[in-house]
């Protein structure tokens, strides 16, 4: 029974994953630049377990520092660091392309754009409306952006280079941070605040930000694990995926539609984290293979614990200053992306 | 980048927006790029800028205007001195000396308005709602030091002045008071930082020892310093009254 | 019984005409062989009936027009082997033969036990049973192009197009793959249409042929109306 074996091996890739964020967020949670001594924080969470009686010795004060401030950085960083790079791996999927990334395909300026408008326009936005307009806007403008990087980069010719989609990236995210910057320059009121928002305040995570997210991530992160057979039967390329049966521009617009979303909502939270979403399932890639059915859900389970191992650097190497957590993961992530040009350019 | 002309001004950049004479005179003057011809339209007979970001002084002075460069101070006395000298370059030397005279009277009458505990306390400058800070070598650090204040962003590495904080950083400094330079820009109060996960149990926020400041005045070197300085004395004497 | 019908076929890409005024028409269980040079319309002709490039005319199976169908109907009744297909190179053959089960699993859907069964009787009957967890990288050009097959016949749809199917087939093995499509003809009626520039095997194995001169059909028996 080789299928029923291909079947139990994947699992056992997602439970070592699983074991593998969670002992991540442990250690996230451990270290830092204040609160109790690293060793008494497991005897604390297993003292939180019912029925399970540990005196850890903590005081109610460092305790707050640790569920309160720590805590919901550690989760937030999970959370953006699943969706970036399940975003990531289903724009590569879905574009059929290794190279492209949320950053890459312009997501982060245009949401950024729209963010920018909103604060530029709205004036003081009232804080008691039903919906805050800004996610809203900012996944708009993300959309706005992969549809024209995906028009330029597929208008050249017939056949689809990689390379030109990820200039046609490169090209739209310089013209959204140019018109931000316009924008800007006649709303200089709002700088700062637009800054603030754009440089993302991962730093300054409360339990309102992951409760923010929640519900478009999850969203967004159901309807992309549920597309993995499909982008599967995309890696054969338009025409056989036709032929075979596949309503190919609806998977893409969905797919392409719940991975902004995803994108868009986190930078909302977590400001420019680039190359997550390049790294983690090319990492994958090697560990499992290419198939999209462990891609996915591995991308979900490794990104979210990338991205919390990265932010503790971040947060205790110059205490108690933090370090931009985007520097962090751009020092790895840019070397990683070169490389990786350079072994497609050299293999076709 | 104010220019004049004698004892008028003519522009100011777009940043400038304090007296109301100068929003009044609605010449919005680009100011982090000056543009050398838009500014040599007004045909100043000075201009004064905080800082030059790129040739403004020497283009300025080609064209045979004369630029004063306020550089950004650390220190108050620095501050005075460049009143004086823009005094002495717009032919207001006598104001401009009474003023600073007038100034440092006041400050010193703040400063000894309160009698300092033994123990110094401690303060968290908030720049924005992403925790940036200032160290005691900055301008604003100085202000809070005229009153021995101790700054709980002091021990980062050398030449990281204006750094970002960790929240918990925060929290487990407890800092006696709380200034938040970030009410304009970023909306902050009192409500939202005690809002804020794990800060409901700080000293400021427990004690009410939270300033509401409007974001310019700390970071802008001018006669408004005064104001900063009693707001200051004020939150002192708040907090001592009622401990 | 009429399965595949063309009438009037016209395949135009910009100003180039590719196929003009083609019209078939095959019953359950033909096989017909489209021959003729490279750039005469064969391809064309093979992708309008997958639905794969517009086309004024028409082209029907089971009396349905290929446009007013969707993707996952055609898929089920058509299959098509393409010439140059695209092989991911670390999908293994069993993940690869499973492709061909993609119209009979719902949108959200995973495969069924019937579906990895008929995967293995389809690798079985090419002569590619062990073959399952190998890479793609690994195979042959000739092995590939069983395995395209493979995947073809997966898709159990009564029409099957080939697009040059045994281009880098040894002889063993083209006789072996054509040998089945035509046992599968046969047993369960399948109807072929192939597109093939080697005139000893067509003749081999196809009831008519036709050949494709400068867009334009040529045939031994009468241009059949429609």
């Amino acid at each position: 029974m080789t299928s029923a074996r291909g079947g139990s091996r994947l699992w056992l890739w997602v439970v070592s994953s699983a074991v593998i964020l969670l002992v991540s967020c442990v250690l996230g949670l451990m270290i830092g630049p204040a609160g109790p001594q690293w060793w008494r924080i497991p005897l604390e969470l297993l003292d939180r377990i019912p029925f399970v009686n540990i005196d850890s010795g903590i005081a109610a004060r460092d305790w707050t520092i640790v569920w309160q401030i720590r805590a919901p950085r550690v989760v937030l960083a999970a959370i953006v660091g699943a969706t970036l790079s399940l975003s990531g791996a289903s724009f590569q999927g879905v574009f059929r392309n290794p190279l492209v990334d949320p950053y890459l395909l312009g997501v982060a300026a245009g949401a950024g754009l729209g963010a920018t408008l909103v604060f530029a326009l709205g004036g003081s936005r009232p804080t008691d409306w039903l919906i805050d307009p800004l996610p809203l806007v900012s996944f708009g403008g993300g959309m706005a952006a992969v549809f024209f990087t995906y028009m330029v980069g597929t208008s050249f010719g017939k056949t689809r280079s990689n390379i030109s989609l990820v200039l046609a990236g490169v090209a739209v995210t310089s013209l959204a941070t140019a018109i931000q910057t316009f924008v800007l320059q006649r709303n200089n009121d709002v700088v700062r605040q637009v800054y603030a928002w754009i440089l993302g305040r991962l730093s300054s995570a409360t339990w309102g930000d992951v409760r923010l997210v929640l519900p478009y991530v999850v969203v967004s992160t159901v309807v992309l694990l549920m597309h993995r057979r499909l982008l599967d039967v995309l890696r054969v390329g338009d025409d056989e995926a036709l032929a075979l049966g596949t309503n190919i521009r609806r998977v893409r617009l969905i797919v392409v539609l719940a991975a902004t979303l995803g994108t868009a909502s986190v930078v909302a939270v977590s400001g420019l984290i680039g190359f997550v979403g390049i790294i983690v399932p090319h990492a994958v890639r090697l560990i499992v293979g290419a198939s999209y059915r462990k891609v996915l859900p591995l991308s979900v389970l490794l990104g979210g614990a990338f991205l919390v191992l990265v932010d503790i650097p971040s947060r205790v190497l110059s205490d108690p200053a933090e370090i931009p957590i985007g520097v962090v993961t751009a020092f790895f992530g840019a070397p990683f992306f070169l490389l990786l040009l350079r072994t497609r350019e050299t293999s076709s | 980048m104010r220019s004049v002309l004698a004892h008028r001004w003519l522009a100011v950049d777009e940043y400038s927006n304090y007296p109301q004479e100068a929003v009044d005179l609605g010449t919005k003057l680009s100011g982090y790029e000056p543009n050398i011809e838009a500014i040599s339209g007004y045909t100043p007979d000075l201009v004064i800028a905080s800082y030059d970001p790129g040739s403004l002084v020497q283009q300025l002075g080609e064209l045979g205007v004369p630029v004063y460069l306020a550089d950004a101070v650390t220190t108050i006395d620095a501050a005075y001195e460049q009143i004086e000298n823009i005094g002495l370059l717009t032919g207001h030397a006598q104001e401009a000396t009474d003023l600073t005279a007038q100034m440092k009277a006041q400050i010193d009458e703040a400063v000894a308005g309160v009698t300092l505990p033994a123990e110094p306390l401690s303060y968290y400058h908030e720049l924005d709602n992403t925790l940036y800070s200032v160290t005691s070598n900055t301008f604003i650090g100085s202000v809070y030091s005229l009153f021995g204040l101790r700054n709980i962003a002091d021990n980062v590495e050398a030449g990281n002045d204006y750094p970002q904080l960790s929240a918990e950083v925060i929290v487990s400094a407890d800092p006696d008071l709380i200034f938040l330079a970030d009410t304009k820009c970023c909306g902050e109060s009192k409500a939202t930082v005690s809002a804020r996960d794990g800060w409901g149990s700080l000293k400021a926020v427990a004690n009410g020892n939270i300033v509401e400041l409007d974001d310019d005045i700390p970071s802008r070197w001018g006669p408004r310093i005064v104001d900063f300085v009693i707001a200051i004395r004020d939150a002192i004497a708040a907090l001592l009254v009622n401990s | 019984m009429t399965v595949l019908g063309f009438c009037e076929l016209r395949v135009t890409y910009g100003d180039h005409v590719a196929v003009e005024s083609y019209n078939d028409i095959l019953h359950s269980g033909e096989w017909v062989c489209v021959i003729g040079p490279n750039g005469a319309g064969k391809s064309s002709v093979l992708r309008a009936a997958a639905g794969l490039i517009d086309y004024t005319g028409s082209v029907a199976v089971d009396q349905k027009e290929i446009p007013a169908t969707s993707a996952r109907w055609r898929a089920q009744h058509i299959a098509f082997v393409p010439q140059s297909p695209l092989i991911p190179h670390d999908m293994t053959v069993e993940e690869y033969v499973l492709l061909g089960r993609n119209p009979y699993i719902p949108y959200f859907g995973v495969e069924s036990a019937s579906d990895r069964e008929i995967v293995v009787d389809v690798l079985h009957s090419l002569d590619l049973e062990g073959f399952e967890r190998r890479k793609l990288a690994t195979l042959s050009g000739g092995e590939i192009q069983r395995l395209v097959i493979a995947r073809a016949l997966a898709q159990q749809a009564p029409v099957l197009l080939l697009d040059e199917p045994t281009s880098a087939l040894d002889i063993g093995h083209q006789q072996h793959a054509l040998e089945l499509v035509d046992r599968l003809r046969r047993e369960r009626g399948l109807t072929v249409v192939s597109a093939m520039h080697d005139l000893t095997l067509a003749g081999m194995y196809a009831d008519r042929l036709i050949l494709m001169h400068q867009v334009v059909a040529w045939r031994k028996e009468a241009r059949p109306k429609c």
